[in-house]
């Protein structure tokens, strides 16, 4: 009995309520529905790709893209306007983001492709510079040549001292060999110092012989008064002409 | 500072070396190298040792003149004149008489020649020389007579036709030979030396080349091309080699090489220094120093550089022997076994060295006179002195100077005829090669493109 109390109840409220909503209605004439508008453009699409998304310093990438609905397409940095669909290759400096942006009557675009750059590792190290080299610049600095008096080819007490320092390092040095050259200043016949030359170049090779250095090692030449280091005539001069002085490898004999 | 008082002690002992220096040497050399440096009367054992001590003759040398207008004729006529006066001028034995005094017209032909114009003031000739050249054919052909103009009767000494291409070389040895035939025939039968020749060491391609000339200065021309070290040149007797020292094997050796093919001759390569090599004047050994012993020593080999003999013992230097080039039995070289470099003489096997001159400073380069009776060297009298060209008369030890004031003149080498040096010197503002007469007259420069050095006149 309830039941049906209230379903009558429902029906009632119900017919009310279309009544009042009847009673609020405009009583105006409906105008005629619009047509229907055309439908909106389609929204252009792009997608951009880059093989490989890291490359080494100098390495080339493939950009490959893709678009519907676009009429200029524009791929930065560095490419430009391209077609629809394709691919390009660039070979970018640094770590660079290619964007690709599609225009077109339904709106803009872009896509993006990351490319990371990487810095070669530095080339290997050169390989060590063989000993020879090294001991040439060791010798340069290291080594002192023996200074002579005028026409005289005795080991000075100031030259003594020098070939004691010079045979130590060719002692810690056992793998070099070197040749002492002779050297006069201009004064006396050219021949004459050709034959000192050698006498000076031989004094310091035997004493250094004597300190320890083995004579095989040791090549002598006199070059006389033929190359000289200085060219004036003075004595400050001519003294560093008359000298023993080292270089690297054997004479060849 | 201690450089200072060293230079000062140095100066000091200079002073005091120069002092006893000047004691020792002065009174001797006061006598010959008086005032004034010039050749006297009390050096005519001097003159006469170099061929130049009978008196000068008075030469007249007529131009000769083309016989037509041909344009090369002209040119090679000139060039004939030229080089025939320059010979005949510094043979050292003609007072060649200036051309401004000549008859206008020059002689061509014997009858063309009127004595008196000759034997008279100014000209006041002895001798005259004269002739013409022309062109017959392709050849050059030149006519040259020698008349003893004060002989009136029969005045011809010398007539030669001489037929030649027509280009400069052969022009120039025509003149030469003709200047050889006129000296020989007046000046007591010895050669000239007109077509003689000087090895040279030269920089002017700037590696020391070894590099020949005519005497005269003509024509130099490379013997090496190494781009190396090449240095003391020395004639073979017979001119057909040269030997020399060249570091183009990386090492001072000797070379041998033959004018003749243009090639070298193998000569063996000693250990450590090979130097100054010197022919024997019987061409089958050279005197050679070699440090291969540890010093420098002479030593003297065959002519192939083998069979080597030691001749040296001394510690220190010994270097630059020279042969008497007359006898071939003795050899005079360098050797510092005093303490300074010094002029010796030993037999040429070694035995009875002596010291060829006394006295300080520092003497080398000796060069033998080819009448075997005088050196040649060049002496630097004290420390703080210049270098200069003397001459030593072995028998006596006379000595006399040839060279002064005029920088630095060394490496003397006598002409075949006795009557020349050539040298170096610096006299001209750069080191060249300079030829004299051998009493130290009538310097002329030889080289004039880069430096030019250690001359050695061919025989």
């Amino acid at each position: 009995m309830r039941q049906r109390k209230r379903s009558l109840l429902f029906l009632v409220g119900l017919l009310g309520v279309v009544v009042l909503l009847g009673a609020c209605k405009k009583k105006v004439a409906a105008p005629p529905p619009p047509p229907p508008p055309p439908p909106p453009p389609a929204a252009p699409t792009v997608t951009l790709t880059a093989e490989p998304s890291t490359v080494e310093k100098g390495g080339s990438v493939a950009l490959t893209w893709t678009s519907e609905n676009a009429t200029d397409l524009d791929l930065q940095p560095g490419v430009g306007t391209v077609q629809a669909k394709g691919s390009s290759t660039a070979k970018p400096e640094d770590s660079t983001t290619y964007t690709i942006t599609a225009k077109g009557p339904g709106g803009t675009q872009t896509a993006s492709a990351r490319v990371t750059v990487t810095i070669p590792p530095p080339p290997p190290p050169p390989p060590p510079p063989p000993p020879r080299v090294a001991t040439e610049e060791e010798l340069f600095t290291q080594v002192k040549d023996a200074y002579f008096d005028f026409d005289k080819s005795d080991i000075r007490p100031d030259a003594q001292q020098a070939l004691t320092a010079d045979a130590d390092f060719f002692k810690a040095h056992p793998e070099i060999k070197f040749t002492i050259e002779g050297h006069c200043d201009e004064r006396g016949s050219e021949e004459y110092n050709l034959g000192l030359g050698d006498r000076r170049a031989n004094a310091a090779k035997n004493l250094l012989v004597n300190l320890g250095v083995a004579g095989d090692r040791v090549s002598v030449i006199s070059y006389g008064k033929t190359r000289p280091v200085c060219t004036d005539s003075n004595e400050d001069c001519w003294q560093k002409n008359r000298r023993a002085h080292f270089v690297l490898g054997s004479v060849k004999k | 500072m201690s450089s200072k008082h060293l230079l000062i002690a140095r100066l000091l002992s200079n002073r005091k070396a120069a002092r006893v220096a000047f004691l020792l040497l002065m009174p001797p050399l006061f006598l010959l190298l008086g005032p004034g440096q010039r050749l006297t009367r009390s050096q005519d054992w001097f003159s006469t040792g170099i061929n130049l001590g009978a008196p000068k003759i008075r030469l007249a040398v007529s131009e000769f003149p083309p016989r037509s207008v041909d344009q090369a004729l002209v040119s090679l006529t000139g060039v004939f004149n030229k080089v025939l006066w320059n010979d005949l001028d510094n043979s050292g034995i003609f007072d060649v008489v200036s051309k401004s005094y000549y008859p206008l017209k020059p002689p061509q032909e014997p009858e063309d020649v009127v004595l008196q114009n000759w034997t008279d003031p100014p000209v006041t000739a002895q001798m005259l020389v004269f002739g013409h050249a022309e062109v017959t054919g392709s050849s050059l052909v030149v006519t040259a007579r020698l008349f003893d103009v004060k002989n009136a009767s029969n005045p011809g000494i010398l007539a030669k036709r001489f037929v030649v291409m027509m280009n400069e070389p052969s022009t120039r040895e025509a003149a030469h030979r003709f200047a050889n035939e006129i000296i020989q025939t007046v000046g007591g039968g010895i050669p000239g030396i007109s077509l003689t020749r000087v090895a040279f060491t030269s920089n002017r391609t700037r590696h020391p080349e070894i590099w020949v000339t005519d005497y005269d200065g003509y024509g130099p021309r490379p013997i090496t091309n190494f781009g190396s070290i090449s240095l003391t040149p020395r004639w073979s007797p017979d001119n057909s080699k040269l030997a020399f020292t060249t570091y183009i094997l990386g090492n001072p050796d000797i070379f041998l090489f033959s004018l003749e093919t243009n090639r070298r001759i193998p000569f063996p390569r000693y250990k450590g220094l090979t130097t100054t090599p010197s022919f024997a004047p019987d061409r089958k050994r050279i005197a050679l120093c070699s440090s291969m012993s540890g010093d420098p020593e002479i030593y003297v080999s065959d002519v192939n550089g083998y069979n080597l003999q030691r001749l040296t013992f001394s510690p220190g230097v010994d270097i630059s022997p020279t042969w008497n080039p007359k006898t071939g039995n003795e050899i005079a070289f360098v050797s510092d076994r005093s303490g300074s470099p010094q002029i010796y003489i030993m037999s040429a096997d070694g035995t009875n060295p002596r010291r060829l001159i006394t006295g300080g400073g520092d003497a080398s380069s000796p060069s033998w006179s080819p009448n075997g009776l005088l050196v040649a060297f060049n002496w630097r009298v004290t420390e703080t002195g210049t270098y200069d060209v003397y001459v030593v008369e072995i028998a006596t030890g006379r000595i006399i100077q040839l060279t002064h004031d005029a920088g630095r003149n060394e490496h003397p080498t006598w002409s075949p005829d006795g009557r020349h040096l050539a040298f170096e010197s610096t006299s001209s503002g750069s080191r060249q090669v300079w030829t004299m007469l051998a009493d130290g007259s009538n310097p002329r420069q030889l080289t004039f493109d880069g430096e030019n050095w250690n001359p050695n006149w061919s025989n």
